[in-house]
């Protein structure tokens, strides 16, 4: 069952990447899949609707859940940054407050991969930022604020 | 953090620490004369011809009894 | 999810966090001086000071500070607030204290070897022993000139010379006589490396047997090279041992030691409840506080001497005084530039 979820998260992926403007071969590359695959996917054939269906309500989980739950899915922390990035519907946008005082836990415990130090402050990239407040939960200072500026649900 | 430990089986009773002692002073000044504090608000004292604690909760951990005493009876740790 | 791991080493420890980079703190207890500076600057509230008085007073084998490796975030923060080297932190390898977005003091300590004349006065004045002064003496023979001869003939070898010779420059081969050789020694030599032409001998030979001349005095130093009394030397600041106390400065009588400290402030010590205890002479990194002598009987004299010139306002002292009686107050923290708010007030807030 989780290889047909992660199927169904592939498939979200790929037509959500195509939609984007990628090439099936780019959206291939990118999911590291056959390109009959995708093919496949973006026909229709070959998955079942259950699968996508399940893989649609992850999307739609809170952010953190769809997160940790697609990285246990796929166990593949590159793959899992593109798919969250990919099928997330909300924008965010990252506060770092002045109180930061750069120790790193947000970049050590970001599975997204969107911060880094800049002169002893946390930058946060928010076209990474999948929403999922690790970093604000983590953050001994309680220097973070993630807004959400746009809902696509 | 330390804490300040007797060993009355050591102890000669000589009271050096009870004079030594810089929170004793400041509580009891007459001790530094060589009387006996006049309060138990003292760190340690002398009874009965052995060192015993009172206040030890007064005690700042500056380690100068341990310094002065002859016969390890009194030390941190 | 992250976690810190911490390795100890006797009185020292590291504590490290490994992910995209390492970050890692290390404590070094020989170089701690107790002033308690990085458990006020952290954030987190992970360090303790220790009972320093009685560690460093009863050499009690305890770290001076405690880590807790679980509140720790591996921030830097106290490293940079460090005054002495017991606290580095490096992040993959390299240390903060060689990059320039974290603040540093502006600190330093250094001798003129131009103008050192070396002395010594500084090795023996640094209250951390982080001087060593190496130096080369010219050799004595190039600095005096003159003729001695000793006629053998003459010489009743009495030893006399021998005894009295200040630079132990004449030797005899002292023997027991035989019916064969009646002598009582062999032979007699000079030194001429040794001997300063002081003339003593010829003076107290009792038979004459002494030639001796120095030419300094007959002929002045036109025959000595000006080079020769010339000291080679070098001098050395141990980085990690010295707390820019300024004793160097201070005792150099040529002005060749220069001292820039990272603090400016006021001690001050309320000699009515001083108890003369010494836990502040005993802590004091920099030998600013001692017990002065009454010069005459009966003379009253403060209960502890201090010398602010030497203090590096650490608060070392006032962390250790049982009795409240001595206050440090920092009014001024020189550091570079940083363009982090947090790091910046970090730094302002060493200003008591």
């Amino acid at each position: 069952m989780p290889r047909h979820i992660v199927s169904g998260l592939k498939y979200l992926t790929a037509v959500e990447l195509v939609r984007n403007g990628l090439s099936q071969k780019e959206v291939a590359e990118t999911l590291d899949v056959d390109r009959s695959t995708i093919s496949h996917y973006l026909n229709g054939r070959n998955l079942s609707w259950s699968s996508i269906e399940i893989a649609e309500t992850i999307t739609q989980m809170c952010p953190k859940d769809f997160l940790l739950l697609t990285y246990a899915l796929l166990d593949d922390l590159e793959k899992t940054r593109i798919m969250v990035k990919t099928c997330s519907k909300s924008k965010w946008d990252a506060i770092v407050k002045d109180s930061c005082i750069a120790c790193g836990i947000c970049v050590d415990t970001c599975l997204m991969k969107a911060i880094v130090l800049e002169n002893l402050k946390a930058r946060i990239d928010s076209d990474w930022c999948c929403g999922c407040l690790i970093c604000r939960d983590n953050c001994p200072t309680n220097s973070i604020e993630i807004l959400e500026v746009e809902n696509g649900y | 953090m330390m804490e300040l430990k007797v060993n009355q089986d050591n102890c000669l009773g000589c009271g050096v620490c009870v004079v030594a002692c810089p929170v004793n002073v400041s509580i009891s000044p007459e001790v530094a004369g060589g009387h006996g504090p006049k309060t138990e608000e003292v760190v340690m004292m002398v009874e009965n011809g052995v060192i015993k604690l009172f206040t030890d909760a007064n005690c700042t951990k500056c380690g100068t009894c341990q310094l002065f005493c002859p016969v390890d009876a009194i030390w941190l740790e | 999810m992250v976690t810190n791991t911490k390795e100890v080493k006797a009185l020292d420890f590291d504590i490290s966090r490994s992910t995209e980079e390492e970050r890692k703190l290390s404590f070094k207890d020989e170089f701690c001086i107790g002033c308690g500076i990085c458990e006020k600057v952290c954030p987190v509230e992970a360090i303790e000071l220790g009972d320093i008085g009685a560690i460093v007073r009863n050499e009690a084998d305890v770290p001076k500070i405690c880590i807790d490796e679980d509140k720790c975030v591996l921030c830097g923060m106290c490293s940079v607030g460090c005054p002495v080297d017991a606290l580095d932190f490096t992040v993959d390898g390299e240390s903060i204290k060689d990059m320039d977005v974290y603040p540093h003091y502006v600190s330093s300590a250094e001798i003129d070897d131009e103008t050192c004349i070396y002395c010594k006065a500084c090795e023996t004045a640094c209250p951390r022993e982080a001087i060593t002064i190496a130096r080369d003496l010219p050799d004595r023979a190039k600095l005096v000139t003159g003729e001695i001869e000793i006629d053998k003939e003459t010489c009743i070898d009495c030893g006399i010379c021998e005894e009295m010779c200040p630079a132990d420059a004449i030797t005899l081969e002292h023997k027991i006589p035989t019916s064969a050789d009646p002598t009582v020694s062999s032979d007699i030599n000079v030194d001429k490396d040794k001997c300063v032409y002081c003339l003593i001998c010829r003076k107290v030979c009792p038979v004459d047997a002494i030639k001796a001349v120095c030419r300094t005095c007959s002929y002045g130093e036109y025959d000595l090279d000006p080079a020769a009394a010339e000291i080679e030397g070098s001098s050395f600041i141990d980085d990690d041992l010295c707390v820019r106390c300024g004793w160097c400065q201070e005792i150099c009588p040529v002005d060749a030691a220069k001292v820039k400290k990272p603090f400016k402030g006021e001690l001050t010590i309320d000699q009515d409840k001083c108890t003369s205890c010494g836990a502040c002479v005993d802590i004091c990194p920099c030998d600013v506080l001692s017990f002065p002598q009454p010069e005459e009987p009966g003379q009253i004299v403060d209960k502890v001497f201090k010398d602010e010139k030497y203090c590096i306002y650490c608060g070392a002292c006032g962390n250790v005084c049982p009795v409240e009686a001595i206050t440090v107050k920092r009014t001024d923290v020189d550091y570079t530039p940083t363009k982090s708010k947090s790091w910046k007030n970090k730094m302002e807030s060493l200003k008591t």
